[in-house]
C-alpha cells in the first residue's frame, strides 16, 4: 500500500468521518477505511459493494451532498462531502429488510403474488410501492444549467488506443473522452476530457449535419451537430453469474487495476481468454498475492462465501481462501450508441458480447456511422486507422 | 444471505428468475428484459444483457440468428434533468422526413417467427396483438366456440399498449369514454383475481393542472359531466393541488381538476394476462406473424394472407392502432385516422414521494412515478409531424425536462435512464373506429383511441365480443366509420401527452 504522507481530506458516511487521500474516489476512500457494504439491493435488501469500479455497473450508488444515486466509484471526494447509504432503513448494515432475501430464497416473481385474493393484492402493492426505488428526491432544487450547441464535421467517441488511431488517420476530428485522462493526447485533433457522450441521434435541428450528440460533462450538456461520427466507446467489464457472485468483495479484475490501492492481500481470479491472463499478471504486479486462477472454460466457481467475500468453492470441490474475488471476462463491447441509431450488433461468443458490424472500412449500416476497435469486435490500431480515413473521406 | 446467482444486480434478477422467464415463453430478448425487469435499472443493461443472453443462448431459448440485443434506450449514463433543461435545440427542419426504426435483427421474416403452419380456416382474425386485440379475443373466446386466431407481427408489448406510460383515468369531456374508463377501472381492480397475473393498479388519482381561464372553463365543464356520471372529480385551488403534491411550483397554473379514484396501472402484464387467458381459452394468439394482405370478394373479407401462408375467416378486425390504416389499405379501405409519434421517459427509481399521476393541460405535460419509484412521464410536441415514427430525440429530452423542472423544481437533479416513443392513433374528432366497414361486410373496426386506448381496452372488448355475438349495442353505430362522411363528429377534448 502506497506509505507515503499525503494531505487528508475528510468525508463522511452516515454521518462518521471517513479520511481520504487527494485524488480518491468516495469508493477508494471507503475501501481504504475497509467499508465494503455500500448499499442494499433494490428487490431483496442483499448487500452490495462496488463491481466495475470503472462507473459502468451501478452498484455502488450513494447519496452524495443531498443527490441521489451517484456513482461512489466516479465522484472525487472533497472535503466535507457527506456521503449517505440508500435502500437500508434503519442503517445499510443492519437493514431489517434484508429478512426479503430469506422469506423469498426461491426469488421473488411479482407479477404472481398473491394474485388468488382482492384484499391480499391490494397489500402487497401497498407493501411493495413503499418498498420501491432507491434513492429520496434531491434536498435542493435545481434549474436549467445553461448548455451549449456546437457544430464539428468528424467526432470519435473514446479516446482508447481504436479512438486515437482514428482520429490520427482522419487528421482532423473532435474527441470526446468520458475519463479525465486519455492515453496519448499528442496529434492534431480537438480533445474534449471527462466528456461522456450519452446519446446519438439522426439530426432533426435545422443545423447542417447527420448526427446529433448529446454528451455530458461534469457540469453541463453539450449538443454537437456531426456529419460523421466515429464510435470507439471500447467495453465494459461483465460480472459472471454465480450464487453469491453479487456480495461485497466480488470486484471487475480492471477495476482493482483502476485502484490507488489494493483491497487485501489474496486474490481469486475467475475468467476467461486473454482478459484472465492479463489480469492475473497484472493484479499479481500490483502485489496481490493470487491464490487460484479459474479458467471457466475448465473450472466454474460454485459459490462466493462471507460478507465480504472470504472464500470461493469451485466445481472441482475446492474452497479457496481470499480476501477478494477479481473477475476477468473480456469487456463487452458497449454497443449502445451505434446500436441505437441502427447500426446492427450480433452475438459474439469470444467477445462475451454484442460487436458492431462494419464493412472494412468500418463502416456501420448507417452511412455516416463508423465503429473501430473493441466495439466493433476488432483490433484497435488498425480498425481506427481504416475508420479514420474512410470517415475523413 | 441466500445462495441467488445474480444475472442484473441493479433489478435483482437471478438465473433462476430468467429459466423462469424462458419456460414461461418469455425466451426473445425484449420479452425477457420485459418480464424479468433486466436490463431497466441505473446501469442500463450494460451488466446484464451479456449474461442474460449466455444463458438464453446456452438453453437454446434463442436460435444464433436472434441473438441481438434489446433495444438500446438513451441516454447511456443516467443525465439529470437540469442539464436536458439548459440546452435549447432550435426548432427542427419540418422538411425532415421523421425516421423510424430499423429492426435489430436486420430484416426479413423475424428469426424468432414460429414455424408452425396457421389454421387454414378460423372464424374471426384479429390483426394486432395489443391490448385491444387481446382483450376482445379473451372476450370472444369466453363467449363461445368461435375459432379466434390473433396476428401480432413483433413480441407483445412491441407496439403502443407496451410503450405507454400506464395512466388510467375516468375524468373524459364524452359520455361514452367516461362510461368506458369506469368500467375498465374497475375490471383492473381485479384483473389479476380473472386473469392470474398483476397490473399492480395504483389508485393515487389524476390531477389536471390548468394554467389560463380558458382551460379553467374546459375544467370546470369535464368536471360538472363527470359529476353527473357519478366520478367524484372537483375543480381545486392551487393551494389544494399543493397539500396532494408538496413539490409543486403552484404559481404555475390556476386550478385543477382532481379525481382520488383515476390512477396508474403497470402496462406489460395487463398484455401477458390477456394473452395467456385467451390461449387458455383456446384461442390462438401468434407472435412475429405479419399480416401482408387482406382478400376481400364479393363486397365481404374472406381471409387474410400472412407471411406463414394464408387464413379464411368469416370476420377480420384491424386493432392495429397506430398501423391501422396501413393495414386497412390492404382491404382497399381507408380510414381517417393519423399516426403521431410521442415520447417518453423514465427517470432512476426514487423512493416514493408523487402520489397522483399530474397533467398540465395545454401542453400536454404529463409524469406519474410507477410502482418501481421511476417518474415515467412524456410530452407532446406540436412541431411533431405525423408518421410511423419510433425513434427517440433529444429534443424531446430537452422540452420535457424544462416542463418538468420548472414544475417540480425539486426533481433537477434527478437523473433519466431511459427514453423511448410509440404512436398515437389520432382520428379527426379524438373519438375511436368501431364496427363495421361499409362496403366490405366483415371487415371490423377497432381503433383511433388515440393514445387512451389502453384504459378502455377491457370494457371495449368486452362489448364488442358481445356485439358481434349478435348483442344490439349503439356505440358500434355511434362510433362507425361512417361517421367522418357523413359529418357527425364527437368531439373530445381531454387529450395529453
Amino acid at each position: 500500500m502506497d506509505r507515503e504522507d499525503h494531505d487528508t481530506i475528510r468525508i463522511s458516511l452516515d454521518g462518521e468521518a471517513i479520511d481520504a487521500r487527494p485524488g480518491d474516489t468516495i469508493a477508494a476512500a471507503l475501501l481504504r477505511a475497509r467499508i465494503t457494504t455500500f448499499t442494499r439491493s433494490i428487490k431483496y435488501h442483499r448487500p452490495r459493494g462496488p463491481f466495475c469500479l470503472q462507473g459502468t455497473c451501478g452498484q455502488c450508488l450513494m447519496r452524495v451532498d443531498g443527490v441521489p444515486s451517484r456513482l461512489a466509484c466516479k465522484v472525487r471526494a472533497e472535503e466535507g462531502m457527506i456521503c449517505e447509504r440508500q435502500n437500508g432503513p434503519l442503517g445499510v448494515d443492519k437493514d431489517l429488510f434484508r429478512a426479503a432475501d430469506f422469506v423469498f430464497a426461491d426469488g421473488l416473481d411479482h407479477h404472481h403474488l398473491l394474485t388468488g385474493s382482492r384484499v391480499l393484492g391490494r397489500v402487497a402493492m401497498e407493501i411493495a410501492r413503499r418498498l420501491a426505488g432507491l434513492g429520496e428526491l434531491p434536498s435542493q432544487a435545481q434549474g436549467p444549467i445553461p448548455a451549449e450547441l456546437r457544430t464539428a464535421r468528424l467526432v470519435v467517441i473514446g479516446a482508447g488506443p481504436a479512438g486515437l488511431a482514428a482520429a490520427r488517420a482522419a487528421g482532423n476530428a473532435l474527441v470526446l473522452e468520458k475519463e479525465s485522462a486519455a492515453a496519448d493526447p499528442a496529434f492534431a485533433s480537438e480533445l474534449m476530457l471527462g466528456a461522456e457522450c450519452v446519446g446519438l441521434y439522426t439530426n432533426d435541428t435545422p443545423l447542417p449535419g447527420n448526427a446529433l450528440l448529446a454528451v455530458r460533462t461534469a457540469s453541463r450538456l453539450l449538443g454537437i451537430v456531426a456529419e460523421r461520427v466515429v464510435v470507439a466507446t471500447g467495453g465494459a467489464s461483465q460480472p459472471l453469474p454465480f450464487p453469491g457472485c453479487d456480495r461485497p468483495g466480488v470486484y471487475a479484475a480492471r477495476g482493482l487495476l483502476g485502484l490507488p490501492m489494493r483491497v487485501g492481500e489474496k486474490l481469486v481470479v475467475v475468467g476467461d481468454g486473454e482478459e484472465l491472463i492479463d489480469c492475473s499478471s497484472a493484479l499479481e504486479r500490483r502485489g496481490y498475492v493470487i491464490e487460484s486462477v479459474l479458467d471457466i472454460q475448465k473450472v466454474q466457481p460454485v459459490r462466493a462465501l462471507g460478507n465480504p467475500v472470504r472464500a470461493l468453492d469451485t466445481s472441482l470441490g475446492e474452497r479457496i481462501r481470499c480476501d477478494a474475488v477479481a473477475i476477468a471476462l473480456p469487456p463487452a463491447p458497449l454497443h449502445e450508441l451505434a446500436s441505437s441509431v441502427g447500426a446492427h450488433a450480433h452475438w459474439v461468443g469470444r467477445l462475451h458480447g454484442f460487436a458492431v458490424q462494419v464493412d472494412a472500412d468500418g463502416r456501420t449500416a448507417v452511412p455516416w456511422l463508423f465503429a473501430a476497435g473493441r466495439v466493433a469486435g476488432l483490433d484497435a490500431i488498425s480498425s481506427g486507422e481504416a475508420a479514420g480515413r474512410a470517415a475523413a473521406k | 444471505m441466500t445462495d441467488k446467482a445474480i444475472v442484473c444486480a441493479c433489478e435483482d434478477v437471478s438465473v433462476h428468475d430468467i429459466e423462469e422467464a424462458i419456460a414461461r415463453g418469455f425466451g426473445d430478448i425484449e420479452s425477457l428484459k420485459r418480464y424479468t425487469g433486466l436490463g431497466t435499472g441505473p446501469c442500463q443493461g450494460k451488466s446484464c444483457e451479456s449474461g442474460a443472453m449466455r444463458i438464453c443462448a446456452a438453453r437454446g431459448a434463442v436460435p444464433p440468428e436472434a441473438q441481438v440485443p434489446f433495444r438500446a434506450r438513451p441516454p447511456f449514463a443516467p443525465t439529470a434533468m437540469a442539464q436536458y433543461a439548459g440546452l435549447e435545440l432550435p426548432a427542427r427542419d419540418l422538411r425532415l422526413a421523421a425516421g423510424g426504426l430499423k429492426p435489430t435483427w436486420g430484416g426479413g421474416p423475424h428469426p424468432l417467427q414460429p414455424r408452425e403452419r396457421l389454421p387454414e380456416r378460423v372464424d374471426v382474425v384479429i390483426i394486432g396483438g395489443g391490448i385491444m386485440g387481446l382483450a376482445l379475443a379473451w372476450n370472444l373466446a369466453g363467449a363461445g366456440a368461435q375459432r379466434v386466431l390473433v396476428l401480432e407481427r413483433g413480441y407483445l408489448c412491441e407496439g403502443a399498449s407496451g410503450r405507454n406510460g400506464g395512466g388510467v383515468r375516468a375524468q373524459w369531456t364524452t359520455p361514452l369514454l367516461i362510461e368506458l374508463a369506469k368500467e375498465s377501472i374497475d375490471f383492473m381492480g381485479h384483473f389479476a383475481q380473472e386473469l392470474g397475473i398483476n397490473v399492480w393498479l395504483r389508485k393515487g388519482g389524476y390531477l389536471f393542472l390548468a394554467h389560463d381561464e380558458e382551460t379553467v372553463r374546459r375544467i370546470e365543464y369535464g368536471a360538472e359531466l363527470q359529476k353527473r356520471y357519478g366520478l367524484p372529480t372537483r375543480v381545486i385551488t392551487p393551494g389544494e393541488a399543493g397539500e396532494i403534491v408538496p413539490q409543486l411550483d403552484t404559481s404555475r397554473f390556476v386550478a385543477a381538476s382532481w379525481n382520488p379514484e383515476d390512477g396508474v396501472v403497470f402496462p406489460w402484464p395487463f398484455l401477458w394476462g390477456y394473452a395467456d387467458g385467451a390461449r387458455k381459452r383456446g384461442a390462438q394468439v401468434e407472435t412475429f406473424t405479419r399480416v401482408t394482405g387482406i382478400d376481400v370478394g364479393f363486397g365481404r373479407v374472406l381471409g387474410v394472407q400472412t407471411d406463414r401462408g394464408r387464413v379464411t375467416a368469416d370476420r377480420v378486425v384491424i386493432a392495429c392502432g397506430a398501423w391501422s390504416p396501413t393495414v386497412a389499405r390492404l382491404a382497399g379501405v381507408t380510414l381517417p385516422n393519423v399516426p403521431y409519434r410521442h415520447e417518453i421517459v423514465s427517470s432512476e427509481p426514487l423512493k416514493p414521494f408523487l402520489g397522483p399521476l399530474v397533467s398540465m393541460l395545454g401542453t400536454g405535460l404529463y409524469f406519474s412515478q410507477s410502482m418501481r419509484g421511476e417518474i415515467v412521464g412524456g410530452m407532446g410536441d406540436p412541431l411533431e409531424e405525423p408518421g410511423l415514427n419510433q425513434s427517440s430525440s433529444l429534443r424531446f429530452m430537452t422540452r420535457y425536462s424544462r416542463a418538468l423542472t420548472e414544475l417540480l423544481p425539486q426533481v433537477g437533479k434527478v437523473k433519466l435512464l431511459r427514453q423511448w416513443a410509440g404512436c398515437y392513433d389520432v382520428t379527426p374528432d379524438h373519438s375511436p373506429v368501431l364496427g363495421e366497414t361499409p362496403g366490405v361486410t366483415g371487415l371490423l373496426q377497432m381503433s383511433g383511441f388515440v393514445g387512451h386506448g389502453f384504459m378502455m381496452a377491457p370494457a371495449v372488448g368486452r362489448r364488442m365480443a358481445l356485439w358481434m355475438g349478435g348483442a344490439q349495442d349503439e356505440i358500434f353505430d355511434r362510433y362507425n366509420l361512417r361517421r367522418f362522411a357523413e359529418g357527425r363528429l364527437i368531439q373530445e377534448t381531454f387529450i395529453i401527452g
